[in-house]
């Protein structure tokens, strides 16, 4: 009988990491769902400033103006924790709303497959579950981020309003924005790890904690306090036409700190609990 | 009246051939094994007379009406694979939802009824995640039943029973076809308990009907035979062949002897002859090896 | 070594133990044989195993390592309830993700590979949804198989094939076994076929393993009888309690315990006026053993 030398390699970090990152783009880039949501977040913003100032053709109403430049359906001018209307609120912070969900359901999907036994299984370390489910959650936000400002420049072209703004400031907070997917993404990943056995939950939160109700209603007490910039939400809203390299700096340090945190969290919880 | 008269029936996948003018006929009141290899097209057959799947061609008659016809549809019970309930619900919970679906109108009775049908009357409130394989099983059954089913569909309900799981539910499915009319189409790969139940077969192949017959035809087209051990095998057999007319050698090294009135007869022949037999034993073609012959006849 | 060595696990649920202080050994190379009833514990025993579940208590070793070490655990393919799928996925993206996932060097060769063993290679671009149970059940199956498992946990892998399925299937197991030195886990309520190929057993019941052994055991344990049957029982049974020291009439049959050579009995019985109508030689196969070790405990 030739049998074998049974041999066991540990796979490095990196190998393990790849591996699961592989599979996860794979399943990103062979379902519709990815680019439905990617159009979701174009359309979004061509929607609310194509049907601002449109004339009702039943009533002849015109609706109020909501924007009269085409970069505060980016971000505001000021950071602005409290909210007044949907004009002050509808900005590029709802990209993580529909991120929130996406994962939701990416991950939801792993587990009402029942793909994750493949994963658990020849992956002992659950680090990489958590890893690779934030990257690629972090991935997505940032290509919605890009298709919210081409659908936002394109409705803006079309509808005709102003295009002034300062450049830099602009940039800034675009990749401040783009920057907060990562801890965006941690902290729904995280959710969904928590409610991986209710699908409908963990969908529900995603959207709840997206809309940064919670943060919005703390600014209602505290007033537009900076000290709001510690969390995902406040630094989301910091990232805005008035931002500079020091708000991509907090930004990405409030983006890291609270990665780590849920990432940290999550893993412990796995590999603490049953997987399903 | 037949309960199910498919004639000509096809579907296709693509280029694949699921089923292709498949006649069918399942009598009221009978339990129809319905037999094949897996992809033979015994699930899209199934799917279709439960109208989850469109046919290309062909006509479906359920007790004499056209199978879209709403009130004959409402007297089908189906449980394709898995029962399909939500884990975290109780049984209770799950049959009343399927009640309130079929507007069933009063629910607890009918639910108790069919929930004692199927032996599950002490486990209804238990939630559907915490059953045993074999108990979902027969709330999939007890599912299909709802509403006074008068035909169930059931896709491979035996599989991964245990012993004892397989033994309720063949008692439970004889129950339902002798004391409350139902006919009933089940599939299943496991042929030595499919045969214990079964009043009729079909048998497809390649998404055609290649047999359909009932048990007693079978039982008929099954001989009885004399199955033989001996040292000296060729001699023996040469013995027998000057006496019987039809003598064969299986393939476990067993001589059979088809047209032996009784094994004594051939006991005291043999040792006449010299000869002592090693094993004898009177035995009948079952469901298992008629199919694998059928099966290797087409190839 | 042993590929799977577990001692004194628990895992409950609810406060309800569903494996109980379990010891399982499985030797490298073996078909363990997983055998229980519905809900006796063998679907948690193996998703402890696999990681899945966290243990209350106890100690799971792999080949003599942990079972938490990333270098074993990325060698265990396993299909345990179902093949846990992408339903709108293809059969081959399913399977190209599992190659991604395990980093598999040629992957379209080794979907080709293992969709040739279960018979499915014209099936490969089939959503999955669209298959039948008992190609979801292959496709399970062929998941398990690809790259180079040193250990395969199977959780009822036979059910819903047909007889060549099982056949093909018990051809696999053998071959990867004997010719790679896999070690196979498998649970099956099919004892039949388990008997055909299994190398050991283990029986479980309420969470607790109450049995282990090999085959060979298995086969020095039955006891080997010869039934006979004929018109005059009771006459026969008279004469062959002169000749032979173990006869027991059970049923409808007579049984001589420990006797090989049946032609002697044929023999004796001719001279003493006895024509035999049936005998058989018999042996107390798994089934049996099982159900009669299953009463046993029931009784106590």
């Amino acid at each position: 009988m030739a049998q074998r030398e049974l041999k066991f390699e540990s796979p490095s970090f990196f190998k393990r990491l790849k591996g699961m990152l592989g599979v996860d783009f794979y399943r990103l880039f062979h379902t519709p769902m990815y680019y439905i949501f990617l159009a979701i977040a174009a359309i979004i913003p061509a929607m609310i400033l194509g049907t601002s100032g449109m004339e009702n053709p039943q009533t002849g109403e015109i609706a109020p103006q909501l924007y009269t430049n085409v970069w505060h359906i980016i971000a505001a001018d000021s950071p602005l924790y409290v909210v007044n209307s949907i004009a002050e609120y509808a900005n590029m912070n709802m990209v993580f709303i529909f991120g929130g969900i996406m994962v939701s359901i990416f991950i939801g999907h792993d587990y009402k497959s029942g793909y994750v036994k493949q994963l658990f299984t020849t992956h002992a370390k659950k680090q990489d579950y958590m890893l690779s489910k934030v990257i690629v959650g972090a991935f997505s936000m940032a290509c919605m981020c890009i298709t919210y400002l081409i659908g936002a420049v394109v409705a803006g072209l079309l509808t005709g309003v102003s295009f002034e703004v300062n450049v830099m400031s602009l940039v800034c907070a675009i990749v401040g924005k783009i920057i907060m997917s990562l801890g965006w993404a941690s902290l729904y990943t995280f959710l969904n790890i928590i409610f991986r056995k209710y699908f409908g939950i963990s969908i529900a939160s995603s959207f709840f904690f997206g809309t940064g109700i919670l943060i919005i209603g703390a600014a209602a007490i505290l007033g537009n306090n900076s000290l709001l910039n510690i969390f995902l939400y406040g630094s989301s809203v910091y990232a805005c036409l008035s931002a500079n390299i020091l708000t991509v700096l907090v930004c990405f340090v409030c983006s890291i700190v609270w990665a780590v945190i849920y990432t940290a969290l999550g893993t412990r919880i796995l590999s603490k609990s049953d997987v399903y | 009246m037949n309960a199910i008269e498919i004639k000509n029936l096809s579907k296709n996948f693509g280029s694949k051939q699921a089923v292709c003018s498949l006649d069918m006929t399942v009598p009221k009141g009978a339990i129809y094994g319905f037999i094949g290899e897996n992809g033979s097209g015994k699930s899209t057959t199934e799917k279709m007379i439960c109208g989850l799947i469109h046919p290309d061609g062909g006509s479906i008659k359920l007790f004499g009406r056209d199978y879209t016809d709403a009130d004959v549809r409402a007297k089908v019970g189906v449980l394709i694979e898995s029962p399909g309930c939500f884990p975290n619900y109780s049984v209770w919970n799950n049959m009343k939802l399927q009640a309130a679906n079929l507007n069933i109108k009063n629910a607890d009775t009918e639910i108790q009824r069919v929930l004692k049908m199927v032996r599950m009357e002490g486990a209804a409130g238990n939630k559907y995640k915490n059953c045993s394989l074999g108990m979902k099983q027969r709330i999939g059954i007890a599912m299909a039943l709802l509403g006074k089913s008068d035909l169930l569909v059931l896709d491979e309900p035996i599989n991964g029973l245990d012993a004892d799981g397989m033994r309720i539910m063949r008692e439970v499915l004889c129950d339902l076809g002798e004391n409350h009319g139902c006919t009933i189409l089940i599939s299943s790969h496991i042929l030595g308990e499919l045969e214990k139940i079964a009043t009729h077969y079909g048998i497809i192949r390649g998404g055609k009907m290649i047999k359909e017959m009932t048990a007693e035809e079978l039982e008929e087209s099954c001989p009885t035979y004399v199955a033989l051990k001996t040292k000296d095998i060729n001699r023996a057999k040469a013995n027998l062949a000057c006496k019987y007319s039809r003598v064969e050698e299986d393939e476990a090294g067993y001589i059979r002897v088809y047209d032996a009135k009784e094994p004594e007869e051939i006991v005291t022949y043999l040792y006449e002859n010299g000869i002592l037999i090693n094993e004898i034993t009177t035995a009948k073609i079952g469901l298992e090896e008629y199919y694998i012959d059928l099966m290797k006849e087409g190839r | 070594m042993n590929a799977i060595e577990i001692k004194n696990l628990s895992k409950s649920f609810r406060g309800m133990y569903a494996v109980d202080h379990l010891n399982m050994t499985v030797p490298v190379g073996a078909i363990y044989g997983f055998i229980g009833e519905n809900g006796s514990g063998k679907s948690t025993t193996e998703k402890l195993i696999c990681g899945h579940l966290v243990p209350d208590c106890g100690e799971i070793k792999l080949f003599g390592k942990d079972y938490t070490n990333p270098g074993v655990r990325v060698r265990v393919g396993a299909l345990i309830e179902n093949a846990g799928c992408f339903p709108n996925s293809s059969v081959y993206q399913n399977l190209r993700m599992q190659t991604i996932n395990l980093g598999l060097e040629n992957p379209d060769e080794e979907i080709d590979r293992v969709l040739k063993i279960v018979r499915m290679e014209d099936s490969a671009n089939i959503k999955f949804k669209s298959c039948s149970l008992g190609m979801k059940q292959r496709i399970g199956i062929a998941m398990a198989l690809l790259g180079d498992p040193a250990l395969l946990i199977l959780d009822e892998p036979i059910n819903g094939l047909d007889t060549d399925g099982m056949r093909i299937m018990r051809e696999i197991l053998v071959d990867i076994t004997t010719n790679y030195g896999c070690t196979v886990l498998i649970s099956s309520h099919i004892l039949g076929e388990l008997e055909k190929i299994a190398t050991h057993y283990g029986i479980i019941r309420q969470g607790r393993m109450i049995m282990e052994m090999s085959a060979k055991e298995m086969d020095s344990r039955a006891q080997n009888f010869v039934s006979i049957k004929t018109k005059d029982m009771k006459g026969a049974e008279i004469a062959l309690k002169n000749k032979f020291d173990n006869v027991k009439a059970e049923g409808e049959y007579l049984r001589v315990y420990d006797v090989d050579d049946t032609e002697a009995i044929v023999e004796y019985l001719l001279k003493s006026g006895h024509v035999v109508n049936e005998i058989k030689k018999n042996k107390i196969g798994l089934e049996e053993y099982y159900i009669e070790l299953m009463s046993k405990k029931e009784e106590k």
